[in-house]
């Protein structure tokens, strides 16, 4: 009987991880404007304090969700970056470039990559604004 | 100075590739590609010129684009364009425009293409009469149909688009007319538009698509005569709408989707005459919405005919037909003698809980719908139609 008691315990507390988790791509939907998540290489995750997931199919999304609720705590902040669609980074260490000749999903053209080197580089080619993390909540307003 | 004609035809020894007569070419020539398989990339136009293909078939074999249109004035018809590579970072496309103003694509078919048809920053163009076949999946990395960023005064008219990733996608697109078209079985979107104003859409069929139709952030659209039907799904709307301003909304069936109209965010939009049938929500209000008027519409045999989030903002409900009403029409003027309150106390139940749907029909519920539809408690008074119809209009 206890046996039991404890394996119900450890499944219990295992769904309350705060960890963040896959997105699913052509399922999700982006929990600002409702879209289905396609693009790879900008869509983002915030994970609440609580465990509650929020995926979002561009970075301005996400931007725009903290904005018009701040008061929700967050855990992680996550975004896909251009060196490698897929895996998600942390935003704060992230850095992001703003350029028309880049587009992203909700018109921001803002797309994030893992370190300034790589960014940097794009910035040659195409040109644009980088920012960091907390310059470009600045330019949101956050 | 006088244009003159080119032939391309695979018998020829001295122009068998549409390339060779592209180098061949001067300004305002006039291209004729005879039948054929001709398996060429990358063909990059950087003149006007006329290209009008007979029957003739060009395969990337997976390996790019096909056509590239940089300059004004180009004309490409007839083709059909095969198997564009698909790619992660790239929007690799059978035909792409770039600074490419009065541009015609015309009577094309497209089999499995990334992207078919994009149009950038390329004023005054017609894209009419093309079939746009893909095999995209859930699974799959797919492109869209019609994309067009940043191009104004364009026809977009006739083309079938058939399981693409998006069927039709515009994004800073005015001054536009898409009619006639029809978007179906696309993985996401049948249509979506993002920033484009002053567009008109009229006659076209959206039917089967993942998402629905999807249309955000733009104002002064009309939008007449569509069909949105069979969107089913979890997230799948007849016609999604998102900080939409001033619209006109006639005279379309929105039949057998999971929501036929979702609306947030958007303000002053006239929904007239449509006919919202057999929709699980016929329209579902989120907040944030003002001065919609919803007049002489059809509501039959929804699940729910309306979901309501938010205050009245002056929104009104008038003279529509509503299937659930039971009211009676004494002085037989063809209107009900009682007004009708179209939201259900079982809507709120859902939209708060939407695990509670499948308590849908149980008699519980039905019970709890018929006290409320007697003395009103939870449900807005002033949401009402003050003079619902006893028979349908369209």
């Amino acid at each position: 009987m206890e046996k039991y008691l404890v394996i119900i315990i450890i499944l219990v507390f295992r769904s309350c991880s705060t960890n963040p988790r896959a997105i699913n791509y052509n399922t999700d939907n982006c929990s600002y404007c409702k879209m289905t998540i396609v693009d790879q290489i900008h869509a983002t995750e915030l994970v609440t304090e609580k465990g509650r997931i929020k995926v979002y199919d561009a970075i301005e999304c996400m931007l725009y969700d903290l904005k018009e609720n701040p008061s929700v705590v967050y855990q992680h902040y996550k975004v896909n970056t251009y060196n490698a669609p897929k895996i998600l980074e942390d935003a704060s260490t992230s850095v992001y470039l703003i350029s028309e000749e880049l587009p992203s999903p909700m018109g921001a053209n803002l797309t994030a990559f893992k370190d300034s080197l790589s960014a940097l580089n794009v910035q040659k080619e195409i040109g644009g604004t980088l920012y960091s993390w907390s310059k470009l909540k600045q330019k949101f307003n956050l | 100075m006088c244009s003159k004609n080119i032939t391309v035809s695979k018998a020829s020894s001295s122009i068998n590739t549409i390339e060779s007569a592209l180098l061949l070419a001067n300004a305002h020539d006039t291209i004729n590609v005879l039948e054929g398989l001709y398996l060429e990339t990358e063909l990059h136009i950087t003149k006007p010129l006329t290209i009008i293909a007979y029957n003739a078939t060009i395969d990337a074999e997976f390996k790019g684009g096909v056509f590239y249109l940089e300059a004004d004035s180009i004309s490409i018809s007839g083709f059909t364009i095969n198997n564009i590579k698909s790619s992660h970072i790239k929007d690799i496309s059978a035909i792409y425009t770039y600074k490419a103003d009065y541009f015609t694509i015309e009577n094309n078919i497209f089999n499995l293409p990334f992207f078919a048809i994009q149009i950038h920053k390329s004023q005054h163009g017609i894209i009419k009469n093309n079939f746009i076949y893909g095999q995209a999946s859930l699974e799959s990395n797919s492109g869209n149909g019609i994309h067009v960023w940043h191009s104004n005064h364009l026809e977009i008219s006739g083309n079938t688009v058939h399981q693409m990733r998006d069927g039709i996608y515009l994004e800073f697109v005015d001054f536009c007319t898409i009619q006639n078209n029809k978007s179906s079985d696309n993985v996401r979107y049948g249509l979506h538009f993002m920033f484009s104003n002053n567009d008109q859409y009229r006659d076209n069929e959206f039917e089967n698509n993942g998402a629905g139709v999807a249309v955000m952030f733009s104002k002064f659209i009309t939008m007449q005569n569509n069909i949105f039907k069979l969107n089913w799904g979890g997230a799948s709307y007849g016609l999604l709408l998102k900080e939409i301003y001033d619209a006109e909304i006639i005279n379309n069936t929105f039949y057998q989707n999971t929501i036929g109209i979702y609306s947030e965010g958007s303000a002053r939009i006239n929904y007239k005459n449509n006919i919202l049938e057999s929709n699980g929500w016929g329209v579902k209000i989120a907040g944030g919405c003002y001065l919609n008027i919803f007049k002489n519409n059809d509501f039959k045999n929804n699940a729910f005919d309306l979901s309501y989030e938010g205050r009245m903002n002056d929104n009104t409900f008038n003279n529509n037909y509503w299937s659930e009403y039971t009211g009676y029409d004494l002085d037989r003027d063809g209107v009900g003698d009682i007004p009708f309150r179209p939201v259900k106390l079982f809507s709120y139940i859902v939209n708060r809980t939407p695990e509670t749907i499948v308590l849908l029909r149980s008699l519980f519920i039905d019970i709890i719908n018929f006290s409320e539809k007697v003395s009103p408690i939870f449900t807005p008074d002033k949401l009402q139609d003050l003079k619902p119809r006893i028979k349908p209009i369209n």
